[in-house]
């Protein structure tokens, strides 16, 4: 046994055997296809999962079981039809044979959806009260409606039942459909369906009735809900437990997931999905209440990434099953990795919010850092097996996401590799994105990596500037370029960038530059960079203007972490200017003037400031490139149609006299993210 | 002539006093307690086990084989013959030529014997043991020349009373070792003993090629258990002890003595001759105990052993790996003896030292050594949908997953285990938390009370099912279920075939069962466990089964029957004596040296103590395991 016995302790849920206390809760994954169907990719990625060891997963975050719940612009589930059953037995096949459990948690989401697409409804909620962050208006849901929902209910649990899954979730959080019947700030309603306590629960317990009469005691029912929605006029902790009391004491709930917070706030929604500014388990005490009052195991996720944490919550018998959703996006290897003790080999999600910021556009879910997550179908591995083939000598230059990433998976497939890094430390960008409040935990990407290669015994020598002559001398097989890129502040002369009269956000964030007295940051990109430094600045006591000529500052930063930014922004009195682009930059005396304009009246405005910071995205570093490209192989180039296809780069099937290949990724070549460095680095080194 | 007499009268003087010393010695073979054994069979069977099972020991040392037939069986003819001859006064040329001709056999043999001891092997005892060559050559010129006249070669008289003067001299010099010696403790005691050693042997299984490794069940209840004094063996034990050549070839495959514990196997066998015989260590000329000054041991047949005779350190330094004992060109039980003294040291006196007693009482309440909650044996098959017994009451298969069920390292191999099963359709059950720990640990330690505990219990439970196989990838069970449970009167296992999972699953790929792909990973090694190996001569599935993927097995030095221990059996990773080195490190120098990327292991606790090797080092890895990623086709679970 081990330090871990807490996370394998088995427990059953009904009569389910979960073989560990691991839990990949339901989120919305964005990978159903045909019409809400669990084809291929959806299937491969929790079985991803259930290979690795986790307990059970709850797939289908807000999976629709009623064609008035709009299910395209998430490409969620659709339990609407019988059509599912078949692709419900694919994925429960691929689930069951490696031992892990799965359901889904199915929901009406009511108001908190969109109208405007796929059969364009009037979505419906207790009171018609509008949800602002969809911008959802509603009509007031009539009773037949109501019962025709219930009934959806009971016939969606059927074909997930009929499909062979272990169970389903009735959402009652997020403000889908049931939790907007029990919540005072949405349900207005004075007929027998609100009103009273009772009112308030007498959709929910409806739902939960035809569900029961529909599958039978022995088919897990669970509920998720919140703990508390954190709103003065919504639900809060005592009313929580008072409502899963309520529902527990029917005997028919299996399980209670719980949530902290409500979520239709942009301020509320995103504690839900705690991104890295949130301590540990932030509201591990509001699942804990709830299972003082509950007789059948409860549920809590919410920022549990480690496993020394999942086993301190559950010996201190908190709760009995930890949720690491996130924590199996970014590894799901987890539990097998735990069980080979191996612990420090876990690739540990460090809450960038990538994957549910891109859900929240509808995007599909991804990691920021493992590219190969929810990829498996294109035959993207996450253990990468050594090659049968030559072994090569790669060169790395670079030592950021993407270099890192290259040379760990090169070493990985059994090669020998070199990483050479400019700088004192490993990490790119990803140092300077380290040093803003809130941000520290960001580093975790590097760390993993860096363990990695160091594991992997790749050669990295830092402080060394690689230039053509010392690739030259390194003769390799293989050489990758990741130099990344340099901040782009003289793309307008009249800045004053070569007069030295504005800095980059980079400059601020290395503490290369001291911060000043009264700043203006002007952030073009709209994303991490720009907010980082406005709020490292503010920390550190300068007096700070953000100003963007896009339509606000951060509006390129996804859902659940923009909130967290303005947060620190407002409280620390920066001002956030939109729509003024900076004009020009020029000295007066011993301060600098900033000539804004406005984009839409061209009417000027002038800031008396000491110090002008300007994000305006990077320039690649792209010189050694060219000083390589002719010599190489392949002049440099990369096979998109094999890079897409997942396929070998066919360069590599010639013998190695014919020269070197020469490859770039990452910000060197355009800037992108750390996701498209790491997922191109993957692609490219998984078959070399 | 005038000294005519005198030779006869030395050899017949010599043979009085040999014949008092034999009493003598048998007087104190018999202190020990009773065994029945079969006096006039076991006489009667002695040449043969002599000349085959015995020498089939020594055959591994050619050089040694044909040395030792040379001359102790110039000798035993050569004595014979010097009795008709010389002390009969048998005339017959016919006799004295035969007897001339055993000499010269003799001679030859003593020869090598003599070259052999001009640079001896550290491992050898020197002191008495380095005159012996002289001795034999002495008796074999000595009687040569005597029987000459007798040979008709030459005339009566030759050389006159001078030269009988001088033979009779040197017939008392060799006579004494030859005879005398042989009954008053001189090197050749090992002829005497030796003989009577195999004859009343306390496993005569063992000869003929049977095998017999399970310990013998102590009787509980008694005044006092295990063995305190050299007089609480049995008699036979002690006869035992008697024929030790101190060849030293135990000592040189000892794992705790090459790793600098104080344990020399060699020694403690002659500890234990002192100890019956009374006396002190001082004329040993072996290898010390690695650590330990020689001179200071003292012992009487009445006296507690762990009392001045030898440490109790020594006894908890052995890992059981039986290396010693199949070694042992005598067929001495040291094993026996260990277990036996460990008894006394465990049951009488409670002294099982470091985790040993915590791990003993984890046993009593808990039924495993490691105290876990006997409710969690089964947490690790909660995903493996498994059968229980208690359920389904009969299988084709019971898999008896043995502790390693606690261990998740362990688990690892259960789960490949059972995935190899799933793949081959096999009707399997477990036993679930109905299973107890086997009491291999128990057992070794000392605490027989607790193992027949376990064993009872077990077998109790295993009753009430119906099965036709038993199955076990953990040796240490494995033995205890095929080798030490049928001594407590159970019905369970009658007519039940206990198999470890390596020969079971060479079974299944040889019925074409397992569908394997070609393992196209690196150079691999395997290491024999102690208890599928020495103890049960499962030296072939293992190969079999990693050649069936395609490994050619790059063997170590030291495998098969010779291989090393891996220093986690007898408890000793528990009892934890100090040492200069870990055996687990030596172990791995082994499989290092063979250039090999992976070590195949067949048992979990070799798995546990090679892993604990620090690392970087070749990759650990349980056959199932091996086989388990190379199964062609997925397998649902």
């Amino acid at each position: 046994m081990s330090q871990y016995d807490a996370l394998f302790e088995p427990l059953n849920i009904n009569k389910l055997t979960i073989r560990n206390r691991i839990v990949s809760t339901a989120h919305a994954e964005v990978y159903a296809t045909d019409g809400g169907m669990t084809t291929d990719r959806y299937v491969k990625y929790y079985e991803e999962k259930a290979k690795g060891g986790c307990g059970l997963c709850i797939c289908g975050g807000s999976s629709v079981v009623s064609i008035d719940s709009p299910q395209s612009w998430w490409s969620s589930v659709n339990l609407s039809t019988d059509r599912i059953i078949p692709h419900f037995q694919n994925l429960a096949d691929a689930v069951h044979k490696h031992g892990g459990k799965i359901m889904i948690q199915i929901s009406h989401m009511g108001r908190r959806s969109r109208w405007d697409g796929e059969n364009w409804p009037n979505l419906m909620s207790p009171s018609g009260i509008r949800e602002p962050v969809h911008r959802a208006t509603c009509k007031t849901i009539e009773v037949e409606e109501m019962w025709r929902v219930i009934g959806d209910f009971a016939q969606a649990a059927r074909r997930a039942k009929e499909g062979g899954l272990d169970g389903v979730e009735l959402s009652a959080v997020h403000q889908h459909m049931i939790d907007q019947f029990w919540s005072p700030r949405v349900n207005k309603r004075t007929d027998e369906w609100g009103g009273t306590f009772e009112g308030r629960m007498k959709f929910g317990m409806e739902v939960l009735k035809a569900v029961r009469a529909e599958v039978g005691p022995d088919f897990v029912v669970g509920m998720r809900i919140t703990g508390d929605e954190f709103h003065p006029d919504g639900l809060g902790h005592e009313e929580m437990k008072k409502i899963a009391q309520y529902y527990d004491a029917t005997g028919m709930v299996d399980y209670f997931g719980v949530v902290g917070s409500g979520c239709d706030t942009h301020n509320t929604l995103a504690n839900v999905i705690p991104n890295m500014s949130y301590p540990p388990e932030p509201f591990l005490y509001l699942a804990a209440g709830i299972k003082e009052v509950v007789n059948v195991p409860v549920i809590h996720a919410q920022n549990i990434k480690d496993p020394n944490q999942a086993k301190r919550i559950l010996e201190a018998g908190y709760v009995d099953f930890v949720g690491m959703t996130r924590a199996h996006i970014a590894d799901p290897h987890f539990i097998a990795k735990i069980k080979m003790d191996q612990v420090d080999q876990i690739r540990q999600c460090v809450g960038a919010n990538y994957c549910i910021d891109r859900q929240y556009q509808g995007l599909d879910v991804l990691c920021i850092q493992n590219a190969a997550t929810s990829r498996e179908y294109m035959g993207l591995p996450h253990v990468i097996e050594k090659t049968t083939g030559v072994i090569r000598n790669v060169l790395v230059v670079g030592g950021g996401p993407g270099g890192l990433e290259a040379a760990r998976v090169a070493a990985e497939r059994g090669h020998k590799v070199t990483l050479l890094e400019k700088a004192s430390e490993l990490g790119g960008q990803l140092v300077y994105a380290a040093k803003a409040p809130q941000r520290d935990q960001i580093a975790g990407i590097t760390r993993w990596l860096v363990m990695e290669v160091e594991r992997l015994g790749v050669d990295v020598r830092l402080n060394t500037s690689a230039d053509e002559a010392m690739v030259k001398e390194l003769n390799p097989d293989v050489c990758i370029l990741a130099t990344g890129g340099r901040p782009f502040i003289e793309q307008n002369e009249e800045w004053g960038a070569a007069e030295g009269l504005v800095v980059s956000s980079w400059d601020i964030l290395s503490g290369a530059v001291e911060p000043g007295k009264n700043v203006l940051v002007y952030d073009t990109i709209c994303e991490f960079s720009g907010m980082s430094a406005a709020d490292y600045l503010a920390s550190k006591g300068s007096l700070v203007e953000l100003v963007t000529d896009d339509i606000k500052p951060g509006v390129g930063v996804g859902g659940t972490t923009f909130p967290t930014y303005y947060r620190s922004l407002y409280e620390r009195e920066v001002i956030m200017t939109s729509d003024m682009l900076l004009d020009k930059v020029y000295r007066e005396g011993n301060s600098l003037v900033a000539v804004l304009e406005n984009e839409y009246t061209a009417q000027k405005e002038e800031r008396v400031v000491d110090q002008v910071v300007i994000e305006n995205g990077t320039r690649p570093n792209e010189e050694l490139y060219y000083a390589l490209k002719s010599s190489s192989r392949n002049k440099g180039q990369i096979d998109n149609e094999a890079l897409f296809d997942i396929k070998p780069q066919p360069v590599l099937e010639g013998g190695s006299d014919e020269g070197m290949i020469l490859w770039r990724l990452g910000d060197c070549v355009s800037q992108r993210n750390v996701h498209a460095a790491m997922y191109d680095a993957l692609r490219l080194c998984k078959d070399l | 002539m005038i000294l005519d007499w005198l030779p006869p009268t030395l050899i017949g003087f010599l043979l009085v006093l040999a014949g008092i010393g034999a009493i003598r010695r048998m007087n104190l073979w018999r202190a020990g307690q009773a065994e029945k054994v079969n006096i006039l069979a076991g006489l009667l069977a002695m040449p043969k086990r002599y000349l085959h099972d015995l020498h089939h020991v020594v055959e591994r040392d050619k050089y040694m084989s044909r040395t030792h037939v040379a001359t102790g069986g110039g000798f035993v003819l050569a004595m014979v013959l010097v009795l008709f001859v010389h002390l009969f006064g048998v005339k017959s040329e016919i006799l004295a030529w035969a007897l001339l001709a055993a000499l010269v056999l003799m001679f030859c043999g003593a020869l090598f014997v003599y070259k052999r001891r001009m640079n001896p092997p550290s491992r050898l005892s020197k002191g008495p043991w380095m005159r012996l060559p002289k001795s034999l050559l002495t008796f074999s010129i000595t009687f040569f020349v005597l029987t000459l006249p007798a040979a008709g070669i030459l005339p009566e008289g030759t050389g006159g009373w001078v030269l009988t003067l001088v033979l009779s001299v040197l017939i008392l010099m060799s006579l004494s070792e030859m005879l005398f010696g042989m009954t008053w403790g001189g090197p050749m005691k090992h002829a005497f003993a030796g003989a009577l050693h195999l004859a009343f042997h306390r496993r005569p299984e063992r000869f003929g090629g049977g095998r017999s490794t399970g310990l013998k069940p102590a009787v509980l209840g008694e005044a006092s258990h295990g063995v305190a004094k050299p007089t609480d063996f049995k008699w036979n034990q002690l006869l035992g002890f008697d024929a030790c050549v101190q060849c030293g070839r135990c000592e040189a495959v000892c794992p705790a003595f090459a790793a600098g514990q104080p344990l020399n196997p060699k020694k403690l066998i002659q500890d234990m001759v002192v100890g019956f015989a009374g006396g002190t260590d001082a004329k040993y000329a072996g290898s010390p105990y690695p650590g330990v000054d020689v001179g200071n041991a003292k012992g009487a047949p009445d006296q507690i052993i762990t009392n001045g005779l030898i440490s109790s350190d020594t006894l908890w330094s052995c890992t059981t790996c039986r290396a010693c004992v199949e070694e042992c060109p005598m067929m001495i039980e040291h094993v026996d003896a260990i277990v036996d003294m460990r008894r006394f040291l465990t049951l009488e006196k409670g002294e099982t030292p470091n985790k040993g007693a915590q791990v003993l009482e984890n046993i009593i309440a808990t039924d495993n050594p490691n105290g876990y909650s006997p409710a969690s044996r089964t947490h690790w098959a909660a995903d493996q949908n498994l059968n229980l017994m208690k359920d389904v009451k009969q299988a084709d298969v019971l898999f008896w997953v043995s502790d390693g069920a606690f261990d998740m390292r362990s688990q690892r191999i259960l789960r490949a285990f059972v995935k190899l099963m799933k793949a081959a359709n096999i009707d399997v059950a477990i036993l679930g938390d109905e299973e107890l720990d086997s009491g291999d640990v128990a057992r070794r330690l000392g605490d027989d009370a607790a193992f027949q505990s376990l064993a009872k219990r077990n077998l109790a439970t295993l009753s009430k099912y119906s099965f036709k196989t038993i199955v076990t990838t953990d040796p240490h069970a494995f033995h205890c279920l095929k080798n030490e449970y049928g001594d407590f009167g159970s019905d369970a296992l009658k007519g039940v075939e206990v198999l470890h999972h390596t020969t079971f699953l060479n079974r299944l790929v040889k019925e074409g069962r397992l569908q394997l792909d070609t393992f196209k990973g690196g150079k691999v090694t395997y290491h024999d466990p102690c208890y599928l190996g020495r103890y049960n001569g499962e030296y072939d599935a293992p190969r079999e089964l990693l050649a069936s993927l395609g490994i050619d097995v790059a063997e170590m030095e030291r495998s098969g029957y010779r291989s090393r221990c891996c220093g986690g059996g007898g408890g000793a990773p528990i009892t934890d004596i100090p040492g200069e080195r870990r055996i687990a490190d030596m172990r791995m120098e082994d499989v290092v040296s063979t250039g090999a990327e992976m070590v195949a292991v067949g048992c979990q606790q070799c798995t546990a103590m090679l892993e604990g090797v620090v690392e970087p080092r070749p990759v650990v890895k349980d056959i199932a395991e091996i086989l388990v990623s190379q199964l062609s086709e997925e397998v649902n679970s």
